[in-house]
């Protein structure tokens, strides 16, 4: 299984991939409205990008009143026919993964295997791998560590 | 919305008017650089002071800013300059212009005066002014954090200290340390009362292919990062160019009495400094080191100029004096280069005490710092220094040979332009004075790049001798006009074709960018005509000022005093050989011999609407 991981050491802020998100999205070239968000601030000094983690027991899905969440090969998919956009799983998500806006809800779906922000980030800050378990160690401590940069 | 909004901001009435700018101009200036100019040969009277209510300032975007055009960050800030009272112009990275773009809003066009400290607040399709009594003396980095503290997540554009208190070469600042740095644009906030611009925007830039544009782009990233400039640029950034120019003995020091300084500023010592490189929105490249004395920087012209050209050889002084300068909002270029003249004056006995309060010396990174406060207060000495080259009038005209400056506007290249003649045809004739981020070609500087490659770019004819005058009309008539274009596409120079690399975007890409984003189909031709007209219009502007070839001329000492080091030595700029290659650029531009734009082409551009 492959998963998108992040090193927020190589991240340099650009939003390179939260516009190529968007923009083969929705045809607009527009940071707020993508699947990976950049949380950047220059004067505190850091740069970190938040992907869904596709968690093992994924908030979202278990909250989710209308069954919209499921599982699928690994990576938690959100039915747009079944979600009548609510946005509790936009609320709910402890890793603030799931984007709204406007009347949108933006859940990464690994692009079908093609993931845009790893292709047009120019640093190899999210890559896509398979998975193993250092890399899964990763994937953990970087849950954590976002964690502790929100509750800043 | 691909097309973005104009605001138009009188302080003076209060008053906002939400504009569209006509795709049929767009089409002749592109955004940025290029319609600002448009805007400011239109809407300023000839002869006014700059720091008058009358000045009109703007802010704008470039056509292809905050999309996902590689390094698309830019905007240009314009107005008549305090420092030169010419066309004063400063283009600038970071994160502002983007999220200006995502308001709604292309380009904010600002005139007349407030009555007391404002700024403006713009949210999606709206801008507001409101009171900023209590941003009002704030440094640079104070007011955006309280911006962002009041306003929540917004991007600021705003001045220091220094603009408040009308210094010459105030600079604007956006982010730790972006600067539309030159032509003291930062004064002429200051004299509107107007502190900051704080922006945040939701709506996204819709682009008229995003296949194309996705694929497009795809393509020309990987061209870019094959490049070994681009490495290189992303792991050291600009100081790099420092130790490039030192090595031939091209680094202006001490007020060019030498021209080569000590090592110890090369990239590899200022990378020790160096916490993390970030880019800025958009960017591929990512020049921009995060240093760990808590600020940004060095860039190669703090570099040189706060270190070499002040006599300073500590990298953390330099880095020191360069987050000073970003605090108060001074423009390093300026600042560089006229302490180090006012310390060459004292040195000949041309000031003495009692004006500067105080002994001066090459070398007092003390003394730099305080000088630095000082004039940014307006302080003592300080105020004299805040009024940059206009101190020729009170120093005396002696003092003006040993003044780096053109048109008023001190030197920004920290490099010595003697040796290379296409770099010292290039500050002579660039349109906001000595400067080299107009036309600087600095494949000049690579010296064993084989001549093909340079024909290649520029054309037949350029012997591949840096030292020769022979063909480099070509070479700076070849970068001015390219650049012009890029900044009025807002995609930063460092991906220019011709600026640091033989490759990158040239007329091609940027034909299929620009096709990609709006659809617009347009032949490299047309596009090579965008740049010669913005650089006619500002011509325009300032032959309207009284600027004629008198002008376009050098500092003394590039002409009368032979380098004293390295392979450099011995040279200088020989009258009559500058006197023809001016002659020859003239002929490429059809300007008259007296370096006016043409009676039939100022009609012609003045019938434009
Ligand atoms: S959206 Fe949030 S909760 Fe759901 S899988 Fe992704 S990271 Fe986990
Ligand atoms: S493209 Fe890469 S470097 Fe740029 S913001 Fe995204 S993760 Fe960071």
């Amino acid at each position: 299984m492959k998963y998108l991981y992040v090193y927020p050491e190589k991240c340099t802020g650009c939003r390179e991939c939260s516009l190529a998100c968007s923009l083969s999205k929705f045809g607009e070239c527009n940071p707020k409205k993508a699947a990976i968000t950049i949380v950047r601030d220059e004067f505190n000094r850091y740069e970190f990008p938040i992907v869904c983690f596709q968690c093992e027991d994924p908030i979202c899905l278990k909250f989710c009143h209308q069954n919209a969440y499921q599982i699928k090969d690994g990576i938690v998919i959100r039915d747009k026919d079944k979600c009548i956009g609510c946005r509790l799983c936009a609320t709910l998500c402890p890793y603030n993964a799931v984007t709204t806006f406007d009347d949108e809800i933006v859940k990464c779906d690994l692009c079908d295997g093609d993931p845009k922000c790893v292709k047009y980030c120019s640093t190899g800050a999210i890559q896509y791998l398979d998975e193993t378990e250092e890399l899964e160690k990763r994937r953990k401590d970087m849950a954590e560590r976002f964690l502790e940069i929100f509750k800043k | 919305m691909f097309k973005g909004k104009l605001g138009i901001i009188d302080l003076s009435k209060n008053k906002i008017t939400i504009k569209q700018t006509p795709d049929s101009l767009k089409k002749l200036f592109y955004g940025g650089r290029g319609l600002n100019s448009y805007y400011l040969y239109k809407m300023i009277k000839p002869g006014i002071d700059s720091l008058s209510p009358e000045n009109v300032l703007i802010f704008g975007t470039g056509f292809l800013t905050g999309t996902l055009a590689p390094n698309s960050s830019r905007f240009n800030v314009s107005a008549k300059s305090p420092e030169t009272e010419i066309l004063g112009d400063s283009n600038c990275g970071g994160y502002f212009a983007a999220e200006l773009r995502y308001s709604g809003f292309e380009r904010l066009i600002i005139k007349g005066k407030a009555k007391k400290p404002c700024y403006l607040y713009v949210t999606d399709n709206k801008i507001e002014i409101k009171d900023s009594k209590y941003y009002w003396g704030m440094d640079t980095t104070d007011v955006q954090q309280f911006l962002k503290k009041d306003l929540g997540p917004v991007e600021v554009a705003c001045c220091g200290l220094a603009g408040e208190n009308l210094v010459r070469f105030a600079c604007v600042r956006t982010g730790v340390k972006n600067a539309a740095g030159r032509c003291g644009l930062g004064a002429v906030m200051g004299s509107k009362n107007l502190k900051a611009i704080a922006v945040r925007g939701t709506q996204g830039i819709q682009i008229k292919y995003p296949e194309e544009m996705l694929e497009t782009v795809e393509q020309l990233k990987e061209y870019i990062m094959n490049s070994k400039i681009t490495s290189i640029l992303g792991s050291v950034g600009t100081p790099l160019l420092y130790e490039v120019s030192n090595a031939i003995g091209a680094i202006r020091t001490k007020n060019s009495q030498l021209n080569a300084w000590s090592d110890s500023l090369n990239a590899e010592e200022i990378e020790k400094l160096v916490d993390k490189m970030i880019g800025c929105s958009s960017c591929i490249v990512h020049c921009r080191h995060r240093n760990k004395l808590g600020g940004e920087g060095p860039e190669y012209t703090a570099v040189g100029l706060l270190g070499a050209n002040l006599g300073i050889e500590d990298p953390a002084d330099v880095i020191e004096l360069n987050n000073i300068c970003n605090e108060l909002g001074l423009d390093i270029s300026s600042s560089g280069t006229i302490l180090a003249w006012a310390f060459e004056l004292y040195e000949k006995g041309i000031i003495d005490k009692k004006i500067t309060e105080e002994k001066l010396c090459f070398g007092d990174f003390e003394l730099a710092k305080r000088l630095l406060y000082k004039i940014s207060r307006r302080e003592g000495f300080g105020n004299i220094l805040a009024e940059s080259t206009k101190n020729v009038k009170r120093f005396g005209e002696k003092s003006k040979n040993y003044l780096t400056a053109i048109k008023g506007l001190p030197q920004s290249d920290p490099h010595d332009c003697r040796y290379i003649k296409a770099f010292a045809l290039g500050i002579a004739t660039s349109s906001r004075g000595a400067d080299h981020l107009r036309s600087r070609p600095t494949l000049e500087i690579f010296l064993r790049l084989p001549q093909e490659v340079k024909e290649r770019i520029y054309g037949k004819g350029i012997p591949n001798d840096p030292t020769s005058y022979i063909g480099k009309e070509k070479t700076v008539y070849f970068s001015d006009n390219i650049f012009a274009l890029i900044d009025s596409l807002g995609i930063c120079k460092f991906i220019c074709h011709g600026f640091n690399s033989p490759h990158f975007v040239d007329y091609t890409w940027m034909k299929k960018l620009i096709y990609s984003a709006s659809g617009w189909t347009v032949k490299e031709k047309e596009l090579e005509s965008v740049g010669k007209r913005v650089i006619d219009i500002e011509r325009m502007f300032n032959n309207r000022e009284g600027i004629s070839r008198k002008d376009d001329t050098l500092p003394k000492r590039y002409f009368d005093d032979p380098m004293p080091l390295k392979i450099s030595k011995g040279h200088c700029i020989d009258r009559k050989e500058f006197d023809k290659l001016l002659t020859r650029y003239y002929n490429l531009r059809g300007w008259t011999n007296d370096g006016q734009v043409k009676k039939e082409r100022v009609k012609k551009l003045e019938a434009l609407a």
